[in-house]
């Protein structure tokens, strides 16, 4: 039982951090743009095919995947300069739903690119050798790649905390989501601001795409399964803010690997219960942002 | 929105237009009725999804064009009816068909109705479109836990309806004479739609999508009304699904994922939200492509999400929003020589 405990614990925590590796940058973009971009996963699943396709299926050691996860994180945040001067800046002063509306059409769209351009097969690609093999944790088999992923999420929040409330570019950025206008007036390049963050939130993608794509099998629907948690988490967490994003994610996942392991007949559905007592209890969130609505 | 204010500029038709616009609808109703003896089986099939995917979009945009709620998981209502109605047919439940497509769009008002007065109250926007997306979702894992309901490989062998109207049988076995039902069904609901549209009600709906806070001002229930279009709205989907089942007679789980929430809403905004005839409109414009482009399966996605961008960013009031700026500016010229 104590085994059982431990594996549904590490698991849960390990699918958390990999749905939070996926929602930082939505939160992000959120926080800033008020946009909820639902291509999100889609760019992810760019970045997690962009990553087999330089790095192949089995990476010769952790840092050449490391690596491998940085191209993918630049690739996809060129893609994301470009959707943002084609799609994203012309939707920053229509209504939410045109902006929900486009944002999935374009999901659709990188889906179908996928499929042009990789095929409808699936891939599967190895984690590296110094993580691929288990140890026992009090009688619970844990593979060194879930401890690296779990390792990667809490990093990733750490980082994201420091740089939002202490540099003077999380200042910046906390000011232009408050209030752009007024940003603006103080000599804030809001239009900058608002383009570097778009960037940043497809780097994000990009980089969760390369961590992550050993993590399950490779296919175009890869994005929409993924993100779809990420949603949910993001919706928890009370949209824009990235600790609530945070432990929704861990929320979620141990949910979820609780489900998968005591009640696997009925895999996937406590998540939705959950979702749905959340949004009952807490409309806006665990941490309701501003301008959330 | 300047958009917004656009419909009741199009509802100010002449009545010499509104006759025209009537003779050629009865023209159309006729032409799809004898279309079976006009068009090969397979064009007959395609038109008969578009009469289906018509009706969905229809109770799409009421929610959308005119309430101003986004549901992005209207599939599921569609799965409600379409599974219910392939259910009652291949297991024999013993009811009328009639019947069964009425506790069918029931259902689907009646899960709607569940949602509204849990959710609606508190959600809009963002919150309502995650929510619908994540319940479509958990509803397809239901039903792929069920093996009554075919689990991953879906419903087959759906028998089409015999309906017993006391004289005689209407015997709905045939393709052709299923289509022929289809027909008349869809006139009704289209019928029904635009009445409830144009009705005091539908006004309302109207009021609340311009501005929900004038609307509660001037003493109108805004989160009743809201739940009363989602039931309008979810039942007449559920409807939509019933009919698709004896149709393709077969229900896959194909069609209660994103994609098929999607169907709707593209068909919406391509012919133009808001227009009633719209979305209309728009399913026969994508059946058109989609028929076109039907040897290229990659490209559908590509077509879809491409035309969903195009449309929001270049026209966002679809066809006939552009035909009805073309025609302004047209009048505006003539008026002038």
């Amino acid at each position: 039982m104590t085994s059982q405990a431990i594996f549904v614990l590490f698991n849960g925590m390990a699918s958390g951090m990999a749905f939070f590796l996926v929602a930082a940058g939505l939160t992000w973009v959120f926080g800033i743009l008020k946009i909820l971009n639902l291509a999100h996963g889609a760019f992810f699943m760019l970045g997690a095919y962009i990553s087999y396709s330089v790095g192949g299926a089995s990476p010769a050691s952790i840092w050449t995947f490391l690596g491998v996860a940085l191209v993918a994180a630049a690739a996809v945040g060129v893609l994301g300069y470009l959707t943002d001067v084609l799609v994203l800046r012309r939707l920053r002063n229509v209504d939410y739903h045109y902006a929900l509306i486009a944002t999935f059409g374009l999901m659709l769209f990188c889906e179908g690119v996928a499929k042009a351009i990789w095929g409808t097969d699936y891939f599967a690609v190895m984690p590296p050798p110094q993580v691929d093999r288990a140890i026992v944790v009090g009688g619970a088999y844990i593979s060194l790649y879930t401890l690296f992923v779990i390792g990667a999420g809490l990093a990733l929040f750490a980082a994201l905390e420091v740089i939002m409330q202490s540099t003077w570019a999380g200042k910046i950025m906390r000011a232009v989501s408050n209030d752009p206008w007024m940003a603006g007036t103080v000599g804030i390049n809001v239009p900058l601001v608002l383009m570097l963050s778009v960037v940043a939130s497809f780097v994000l993608a990009g980089l969760a795409g390369g961590l992550l794509v050993p993590n399950q099998a490779l296919s175009p629907h890869v994005g929409a399964s993924f993100v779809l948690y990420a949603f949910m988490a993001v919706v928890i967490g009370g949209l824009g803010s990235i600790r609530g994003t945070f432990l929704a994610c861990i929320l979620l996942g141990i949910v979820e690997s609780a489900n998968a392991t005591f009640l696997s007949q009925y895999g996937g559905i406590a998540i939705y219960v959950l979702l749905a007592l959340a949004l009952v209890w807490k409309p806006n969130g665990l941490f309701p942002a501003q301008g959330a609505t | 929105m300047s958009q917004m204010s656009l419909t009741t500029v199009q509802c100010q038709q002449s009545g010499a237009e509104k006759r025209l616009g009537l003779i050629l609808l009865a023209l159309l109703v006729v032409l799809l009725f004898c279309a079976p003896s006009l068009v090969n089986p397979g064009i007959l099939f395609v038109i008969g999804l578009t009469l289906v995917q018509a009706v969905f979009a229809l109770s799409w945009n009421l929610l959308f064009g005119f309430t101003g709620l986004a549901s992005f998981g209207h599939a599921g209502f569609f799965a409600i009816g379409a599974y219910f109605t392939g259910a009652a047919l291949r297991y024999d439940f013993h009811l009328p068909f009639l019947l069964v497509l009425v506790i069918a769009g029931l259902g689907g008002a009646l899960v709607a109705w569940a949602i509204g007065v849990v959710a609606l109250k508190r959600l809009t926007g963002i919150f309502l479109a995650v929510l619908t997306v994540a319940l479509t979702e958990a509803m397809a894992k239901i039903i792929g836990f069920s093996p009554a309901l075919g689990e991953q490989d879906g419903l087959g062998n759906i028998p089409r309806p015999v309906i017993d109207l006391g004289l005689f049988d209407l015997d709905l076995t045939h393709g052709d004479a299923y289509y022929r039902f289809l027909v008349v069904a869809t006139v009704l609901i289209v019928a029904a739609l635009w009445w409830v549209v144009h009705s005091r009600l539908g006004r309302t709906f109207r009021a609340i999508r311009e501005d929900a806070d004038r609307a509660r001002f001037i003493g109108i229930d805004v989160a009743r009304y809201r739940v009363i279009s989602f039931m309008i709205s979810g039942g007449t989907a559920a409807l939509a699904g019933a009919l698709s089942a004896p149709l393709t007679r077969i229900v896959t789980l194909d069609q209660v994922n994103w994609l098929a929430s999607t169907q709707p809403i593209l068909n919406s905004l391509l012919g133009g939200f808001t227009s009633f005839w719209g979305p209309i409109v728009g399913s026969v414009a994508f059946s058109t492509i989609n028929y076109w482009t039907r040897s290229f399966p990659g490209l559908s996605e590509i077509m879809v999400g491409g035309i969903l961008v195009v449309v929001i960013l270049v026209a966002p009031t679809g066809i006939l929003g552009l035909i009805g700026k073309l025609r302004r500016n047209f009048g505006r010229k003539g008026g002038r020589t």
